[in-house]
């Protein structure tokens, strides 16, 4: 492991890569600050210029943006209460109530400590945790894995929240289907191009990723207009921050909340299908319970304990899904899933061989997530006034803008201009289903693992003579595919359970 | 009632049942025909799931907080139809837009990359309704300018930046 780490630290210690943490810091947070754009639009503009460099330097960029854009997304939830990334919400109920008292300056400094406290710790989890489930991850065979990928497009879909699993389930059954366009690997057969050359080849995943987060993103922001009193907030942000120092008494209250945070932010983002939205929630539920009722009650109100917990979250959980993405290969959320189509038009196949056949890879990205937490705190912190001034800027400008860097992003690594048309059509067909209100990071994550998931289960046939028997006689395979259907169908039931229990408890109570 | 929820559903089953039409174009050989694994095998399973998932949408009952989503989002559709005074149709502009999008791809080839970029970015600009037109256009042709001097001098990509009928 010790190798490993020397590894790691020469490759993401060479100044370029260096350079390149800096720059996809920056670059994500001011993206992850536009209201409306999302981590994963942030990494999807920033792939085309990824293409000129090595593996190991695109994804260090990658994961600096992504963290840059849970950065940026906090900051525009303090200052104007508009969430730029799903997994900053929770950061806006406690913040946007310090900004407003006059202390937007101190909201943005607990916010930038507690996301490097709650990043750097879960990094150390992760560089413990990673090896040694590659390790174990050595012994998977095809069946397993392709039990895994349906445990991944499962549990994105039961993460979706009350209501939502049906439509997430269908959402990643559409971005299956769009996996099958192109030429068939094992046989060569064509699937649904149309007797089209340009769709020989299949739908690229930037160009898919593209069209459907970054410009249906940017259209859906039109359709989105600022109200006037977004728009006083907007210029009232910038006006005054107030001082960035914090008490002793604030430093005090933080650090154990930042301590369960991170654990819990990592652990959550470990798990297939939860990630950063989802653990900024939980932590800032669990620390309203354990601030007991005096404290809780300070909660929506500028705690700064409210303010900690989900921001240390949101950053642990980002460190935590490179767990499954690194030594599986297998996503657990759209962001991670948009870095896998990243490694795998490079050239790497990512999962146990990974840190097998690009140690360099593994460990490099690892590091480099010192390095960004480190990045964002004595870079980003002191510059936040100024970068925010982006948020002033007017949407006339900076739509066209998005809307041509998607365009040219995809245009310029295929120079065919019927991508161009494709994005279009794909763009235009997100924006109705998200109107209709259809999740679609499923859908990216279907797509991506849909090429994997059917050349993986073809290969478990063909090893086990075209019988399907594998699926309940191997023990692995069966125990994570019985996983899948329990994380999918027990919260589904529990509505009934509860109603019956309550029954029975009426029951019981009129009894006695 | 025609919900939120029903629309979608009705779009992915017509889409499911499209897909699951198009299986029958995909060639087999007689060989592969007999073979537990085909090339049919997954969209088949495909359709069939998305065809169950829609329909269970489709069927799914309205319900407590559901039924005031889809009241919010009702309201929500309304002004999207509805004109703004001085501003347009939402769905208008969007609409707008992606015809632009749709221009710029056909013309950045015969065009040339600086006139066609610089058009298309003033052309959107002045959609979404910036009204200071001097600083649309410089910021456009700084935009491109820049974008072209980088792409071409730092990054090692040749694109084409002048107009077919001047020569490159």
């Amino acid at each position: 492991m010790l190798d490993g780490i020397l590894t790691g630290l020469s490759t993401a210690a060479s100044p370029l890569n260096i350079l390149m943490v800096a720059v996809g810091c920056f670059a994500g947070t001011f993206i992850g600050m536009l209201p409306g754009l999302g981590p994963i639009s942030a990494i999807a503009l920033m792939i085309p210029i990824t293409y000129g460099f090595d593996p190991a330097t695109g994804l260090i960029l990658m994961a600096g943006v992504y963290y840059g854009a849970i950065f940026g997304g906090s900051t525009s939830s303090i200052l104007i209460n508009a969430p730029g990334v799903a997994g900053t919400v929770a950061t806006a109920f406690d913040g946007y109530p310090m900004a407003k008292k006059g202390h937007a300056g101190k909201a943005l400094a607990i916010a930038a400590y507690s996301s490097f406290s709650g990043g750097t710790i879960a990094a150390v989890f992760l560089l413990i945790a990673a090896p040694s489930l590659a390790v174990v991850s050595l012994a998977f065979q095809s069946t397993d894995y392709f039990a895994l990928m349906v445990l991944g497009l499962t549990a994105v879909a039961a993460f979706a929240g009350r209501g939502n699993v049906i439509k997430a389930l269908l959402m990643t059954v559409f971005g299956l289907m769009l996996s099958t366009v192109g030429t068939d690997e094992t046989q060569g057969i064509q699937r649904f191009t149309f007797g089209m050359i340009d769709l020989i080849d299949g739908i690229s995943f930037l160009l898919l990723a593209m069209a459907t987060f970054a410009l249906s993103e940017a259209l859906m922001s039109v359709l989105k207009p600022k109200t006037e009193e977004e728009k006083i907030r907007e210029k009232d942000a910038n006006a005054n921050l107030g001082s960035m120092k914090l008490s002793r008494d604030e430093v005090k209250e933080m650090v154990p909340v930042i301590g369960r945070s991170s654990v819990l932010g990592f652990l959550v983002g470990v798990l297939p299908g939860a990630g950063a939205t989802i653990a900024s929630f939980l932590a800032y539920g669990m620390e309203q319970r354990i601030a007991g009722p005096e404290k809780g009650r300070e909660f929506g109100k500028g705690s700064v304990r409210g303010l900690a917990a989900p921001e240390t979250a949101n950053n642990a959980a980002c460190s935590g899904s490179f767990v499954p993405l690194l030594t599986l290969g297998i996503p657990g959320s759209g962001t991670t899933a948009i870095m896998l189509g990243a490694l795998i038009s490079y050239g790497i196949q990512p999962g146990p061989r990974l840190f097998v056949e690009n140690p360099e890879v593994f460990w490099s990205v690892i590091i480099s997530m010192y390095l960004g937490n480190v990045i964002l705190l004595v870079l980003n912190l002191p510059l936040i006034p100024y970068i925010a001034r982006v948020l002033a800027l007017p949407h006339t400008v900076l739509v066209p803008m998005i809307l041509f860097f998607s365009l040219i992003g995809v245009y310029f690594v295929s120079f065919n201009t019927f991508d161009i048309q494709l994005m279009v059509i794909f763009a235009a067909g997100a924006l109705v289903l998200r109107l209709l209100d259809m999740p679609m990071a499923p859908m990216l994550l279907g797509f991506i693992l849909g090429g994997m998931m059917e050349e993986n289960l073809r290969r478990a046939l063909i090893i086990n003579n075209d019988s399907w028997a594998f699926l309940w006689t191997r023990p692995l395979t069966f125990a994570i595919l019985v996983t899948a259907a329990l994380i999918l169908f027990v919260p589904m039931l529990s509505p009934f359970v509860k109603r019956s229990l309550a029954r029975r408890r009426e029951a019981a109570g009129e009894g006695g | 009632m025609l919900t939120r929820d029903r629309i979608g559903a009705l779009i992915m089953l017509a889409f499911s049942l499209g897909y699951g039409a198009m299986i029958f174009n995909i060639p087999l050989l007689p060989f592969q025909a007999n073979q537990a694994f085909t090339a049919r095998t997954l969209p088949q399973a495909l359709s069939i799931l998305g065809v169950l998932l829609s329909l269970a949408l489709l069927l799914k009952p309205l319900r407590g907080t559901a039924r005031d989503d889809d009241a919010a989002w009702r309201a929500n559709m309304k002004r999207l139809l509805t004109r703004v005074p001085g501003l347009g149709f939402p769905l208008g502009k969007v609409a707008m837009l992606c015809v632009v999008m749709v221009l710029y791809g056909l013309a950045v080839r015969p065009l040339g990359f600086l006139l066609a970029t610089t058009l298309f970015l003033v052309t959107s600009m002045l959609i979404l309704g910036e009204r200071r037109h001097v600083m649309a256009l410089s910021v456009s042709v700084g935009v491109t300018v820049f974008f072209w001097v980088l792409m071409t001098q730092f990054l090692d990509v040749y694109i084409a930046p002048l107009p077919t009928f001047i020569g490159r």
